[in-house]
């Protein structure tokens, strides 16, 4: 892929919250729909569409079937469409579809590629979540008999990234108090109503030693979705079309035991090669970026993604975020729908919610939480139980 | 960090959630063709790890064929029984149904001076005795009649 060669020209995307009536085929439905208009293209020329997977399934009428049948082409009327599938690599879908869509379009078999993400959780009830959640990502023979959780993994993480880096607890819940305080202004953040101070963070109830209820993220159904096509049908049709301008990407592990980098603290030595490369293949440097996308899903993950991006000296985001840094009016602004945190975890969406919030930055459309003169971004995402990482660079210009 | 908590009784936890008995069992491992050998030896509690004969790395968990080199020929080698703390979380809310009862128990990070790591739980230790870098040394605790698992307690105690 050359720099710059596709393009995002629009996007959609529904508010996220604990929704059961608003069904996930019409979440599918509807975030497409405002793609298309967003973009101003017919669904006519649209030649490929792409489906996120949806976390757990409905027997009585399961959404990746019917996704993997062709549901979402024929629901929404796109009669030019050749190619349909769903990918999934969890938390890194975003990356993955995104891939598969600009394989799609450098083949040729298409210059317009729709992508879609729906998840409804509220269908199920709270035990079959809690179920479902309190052991995915865990290993089912080495890590669950023990009452290994996800939100154990965090926070063992944390445990270990706290003493190593002398980051404290305070430093910590400062990532949750930036997020909410960037997901006030978005008008599709579950939590986008009410101040949360490092106080009340630390003070909430424990979950699991260190991290409390509010360091923890809250399922949401959700959706959103994007139109890509090719730079030079983007240029003809938008003002300012959103470049993809180079990615980078590692993988690590399944279980966290054989994590390419063992050390806790310096998890930084993992994902600073890959954001340097997303940068060197942009052309461009830290200092370039007007806004830092991180999508963690805990919060040390948020201070390790920042500990690699260049901006600040590893292990001492935790001072930065502190000092209110990256919150909105910051220097480093980062995660400005306010992260899984206080967006929202949409499953395999937040990923897709972070890509698309950066598409709106950089289109000028991201109402109150727009970073004025958002030029360039690096955003990242990442699954699994913090499996993999992948850097992606973004702009509304192709640098000179 | 919390104080202890009385742990609750499987007959609360029962009622309260309208469980089964079902829901309650402790996941318990499902041995694969490859990592057989592992539980049989814990089953005589003996700490095993698997080891390629060919380049000499060790996998753990284990696969099916050496991670390293993809040979097959292996033998399994019986580890020291020591270990180090890298990092712990101590779990107090929001856990599967069957693990309630142990509330609050601590999962940790662990490194074999083997090589390998290991996810576990620390037993016999105090909540405010647990240091990053301590050393452990295993125990076994015999959750069902094919099924032992390695846990770890603070050395020398």
């Amino acid at each position: 892929m050359s720099r710059g060669e596709f393009a995002v020209i629009g996007s959609g995307e529904v508010p996220t919250g604990n929704l059961p009536e608003r069904t996930e085929f019409e979440i599918a439905y509807t975030v497409a729909r405002m793609a298309i208009q967003d973009a101003g293209i017919d669904k006519s020329e649209i030649g490929a569409v792409l489906c996120a997977q949806h976390i757990m399934s409905n027997p009585n009428n399961d959404y990746n079937t019917e996704m993997v049948f062709g549901r979402l082409p024929e629901a929404i009327g796109a009669k030019g469409c050749k190619i349909t599938c769903m990918t999934s690599s969890g938390g890194a879908s975003s990356f993955s579809i995104r891939k598969t869509a600009e394989g799609i379009l450098h083949s040729g078999e298409a210059d317009t590629v729709l992508v879609v993400h729906a998840q409804r959780f509220s269908q199920f009830n709270a035990n079959e979540q809690a179920k479902y959640f309190s052991i995915a990502g865990s290993d089912v023979e080495w890590e669950v008999p023990y009452g290994m959780t996800y939100n154990s993994l965090a926070a063992m993480i944390t445990q270990g990234y706290m003493t190593y880096t002398g980051t404290t607890i305070e430093q910590v819940a400062a990532v949750c108090v930036a997020c909410r305080r960037w997901a006030m202004l978005q008008p599709n953040a579950m939590f986008n109503n009410k101040e949360i101070t490092i106080d009340k963070v630390v003070n909430a109830r424990m979950v699991s030693y260190p991290l409390t209820t509010l360091m923890c993220n809250v399922l949401g159904d959700g959706g959103s979705a994007y139109i890509m096509t090719t730079a030079e049908k983007a240029k003809k049709l938008c003002d300012k079309p959103v470049y993809i301008l180079s990615d980078a990407s590692d993988y690590s592990h399944r279980t966290i035991t054989r994590a390419k980098q063992p050390d806790l603290d310096l998890l930084s030595k993992f994902l600073s090669p890959i954001a340097n490369e997303a940068y060197e293949g942009a052309g461009l440097g830290p200092e370039d970026m007007d806004i830092y996308e991180i999508y963690g899903s805990y919060p040390v993950i948020n201070l390790m993604v920042m500990d690699s991006l260049g901006f600040v000296e590893p292990g001492k985001s935790g001072a930065l975020v502190e000092a209110g840094e990256t919150s909105p009016g910051g220097k480093y602004p980062c995660s400005t729908n306010g992260e899984a945190m206080s967006f929202g975890h949409t499953g395999t969406g937040c990923g897709f919610n972070i890509f698309v919030e950066s598409v709106r930055q950089l289109q000028g459309k991201a109402g109150k939480a727009q970073v004025e003169g958002a030029k360039f971004i690096i955003e990242n995402c990442g699954g699994g139980a913090f499996m993999d990482c992948h850097f992606t660079v973004m702009g509304n210009e192709i640098p000179g | 960090m919390s104080n202890k908590k009385e742990p609750i009784s499987i007959d609360t936890i029962k009622a309260m959630m309208n469980l089964s008995d079902e829901d309650l069992v402790k996941p318990l491992p499902l041995p694969t063709r490859w990592s057989q050998p592992f539980w049989d030896a814990a089953k005589e509690h003996k700490l095993t790890l698997k080891k390629c004969s060919k380049c000499g790395n060790i996998d753990h968990p284990p696969y099916l064929y050496c991670t390293n080199c993809m040979a097959d020929e292996h033998e399994w080698i019986e580890a020291s029984g020591k270990a180090k703390l890298v990092a712990y979380a101590i779990n107090e809310f929001g856990v599967p149904f069957p693990f309630w009862a142990d509330l609050p128990y601590v999962v940790a990070l662990i490194d074999l001076p083997e090589g390998p790591r290991m996810i576990s739980n620390i037993v016999q230790c105090d909540q405010d005795k647990l240091e990053n870098g301590m050393d452990l040394e295993v125990v076994w605790d015999d959750v069902s009649e094919d099924i032992s698992l390695p846990k770890w307690k603070p050395a020398g105690k």
